[in-house]
């Protein structure tokens, strides 16, 4: 179908661009030569494939994931997870717990999925010297330097008003408590569910010594 | 015995119209038919990328990608594209089977032949591809040589489809697949009419003004309506002896692509 034959090939030309522009990346993509990942993101019923060469070819799986396991071939990786939890990946410390959890299903040879993580992950592009290439160095540099300040402003002035609405909210108006006195409000609570807990432990002792006699 | 016996017609009528087939709207004889495609593709090869572009508006490159998805090729396949004219699939397929497959572009065209394989050396694409010029009438192939045939816009420029289909069945090994990509009949009446307004009135008129011959795309226009639709082309294949034939309508029918799987 054209449409999705369009998201492919989108898809495709935006890595291929990505990867063009950061030219150490040429060298992590040739770990990947010969090999294919294979991705399926819930809710999406088709997969997409990665396939390694000189470039990244983005294909649309013919199969589903259980059919597509079943004929994995041993240069392949498969996996399956959801979109919701798609950024966690990016965590190598999470994938343990996300795989107890169902949240991602690997199948084949690991080493293909943490190189295609690491192709993208390390990928480092000076968009001051592309722009360059357009503009010229000072424009360039003007440009960044200028983006930068603006962005260091932006903070700067987001951080005042965080703290501005912050005062307003807690001391000027009382609406919110303060953060220490939500601290003590916690440990108070904790407090009182122990103190609950020992002596429903209490009741329940007396009354089994109460059955007894 | 049989009901209706076949009565053989040896008249000189009859022998004059199983020698002719068409070629776009006009009858021809069937000896002549592949010059006559051949001068059509020799005076487009140069511009056919720029003209696919053009007359398509760049909806052949999904057409082709999609082939491409319901190829299942593999690293280590080895792949025939035929009548692959200036390389589009063969390139995309280079990549996909790796240093240990295979990818022969074969046309009957030496001009086309030329402009792909210019292209593909230009890409960078060399170690696992050949070029062959061959009738896909009679494939110069082994039997069961390759896993995956495929055809883009080739089949309906053939004298002897059935012949070709045939051919190809030899050559593909048991368990390969052809696919085959070609113009084919529009699926609602509306979207009909103004494809034919499309490819009579203005596709000659673009291909006089950008590749400077009207005639070789008005018989392109021609040919397309002369092709078997997508029922006829499907029975075609599993009297070839394909199995699990289907075909997919792309962009309402004006493209179909067919596959079927030889076990």
């Amino acid at each position: 179908m054209p449409a999705q034959s369009l998201l492919t090939a989108t898809l495709e030309q935006g890595l291929n661009r990505l990867l063009a522009l950061d030219p150490d990346s040429a060298d992590r993509l040739a770990k990947l030569h010969g090999y294919r990942l294979l991705v399926f993101l819930e809710p999406f019923r088709r997969g997409l494939a990665l396939a390694f060469s000189d470039k990244v070819d983005v294909l649309a799986l013919e199969h589903e994931h259980s059919a597509t396991v079943a004929r994995l071939g041993s240069n392949e990786c498969c996996i399956k997870t959801r979109l919701d939890v798609l950024g966690e990946l990016s965590q190598t410390s999470q994938l343990t717990r996300l795989i107890q959890q169902g949240a991602l299903q690997v199948d084949g040879e690991l080493q293909i999925a943490q190189h295609a993580s690491n192709l993208f992950q390390s990928l480092d592009i000076d968009w001051e010297e592309q722009l360059s290439r357009y503009t010229g160095d000072v424009v360039a540099h003007q440009t960044f330097a200028l983006a930068a300040h603006a962005k260091e402003s932006l903070l700067g002035v987001l951080d005042r008003i965080n703290a501005g609405v912050g005062n307003a909210l807690v001391e000027e108006k009382t609406l919110a408590a303060h953060r220490l006195a939500v601290m003590h409000f916690s440990d108070e609570v904790d407090r009182l569910r122990d103190d609950v807990e020992r002596l429903d432990a209490r009741f329940s002792q007396l009354q089994k010594q109460l059955k007894n006699t | 015995m049989s009901d209706n016996p076949v009565v053989s017609d040896n008249s000189p009528q009859a022998n004059h119209q199983a020698d002719q087939t068409h070629f776009g709207f006009r009858q021809v004889e069937k000896s002549k038919k592949a010059s006559m495609v051949a001068g059509v593709f020799d005076s487009v090869a140069a511009k056919y990328d720029l003209m696919n572009d053009l007359m398509s508006m760049g909806i052949h490159r999904l057409w082709k990608r999609y082939t491409i998805d319901c190829s299942g090729v593999r690293a280590g396949h080895k792949v025939l594209d035929l009548a692959g004219g200036t390389g589009d699939l063969a390139a995309k397929f280079s990549r996909l089977v790796g240093p240990t497959g295979s990818v022969t572009l074969a046309d009957i065209n030496h001009s086309m032949l030329t402009v792909g394989r210019n292209k593909l050396r230009d890409m960078g694409l060399i170690s696992n591809l050949d070029y062959v010029q061959a009738d896909a009438e009679a494939l110069p192939f082994p039997d069961n040589s390759f896993d995956l045939v495929t055809m883009a816009f080739g089949l309906r420029n053939v004298t002897e489809k059935q012949n070709a289909l045939n051919s190809i069945f030899r050559v593909l090994k048991p368990g390969g697949r052809l696919l085959v990509l070609e113009f084919s009949k529009p699926q609602s009446e509306h979207l009909s009419k103004l494809y034919d307004m499309y490819s009579f009135h203005i596709l000659p008129k673009m291909g006089q003004l950008v590749a400077n011959d009207a005639e070789s795309y008005q018989y392109l226009a021609e040919s397309i309506r002369m092709h078997p639709d997508q029922e006829t082309l499907k029975g075609m294949f599993e009297t070839a002896g394909f199995e699990q034939c289907d075909f997919h309508n792309l962009t309402g029918g004006i493209v179909a692509l067919h596959r079927g799987f030889k076990f």
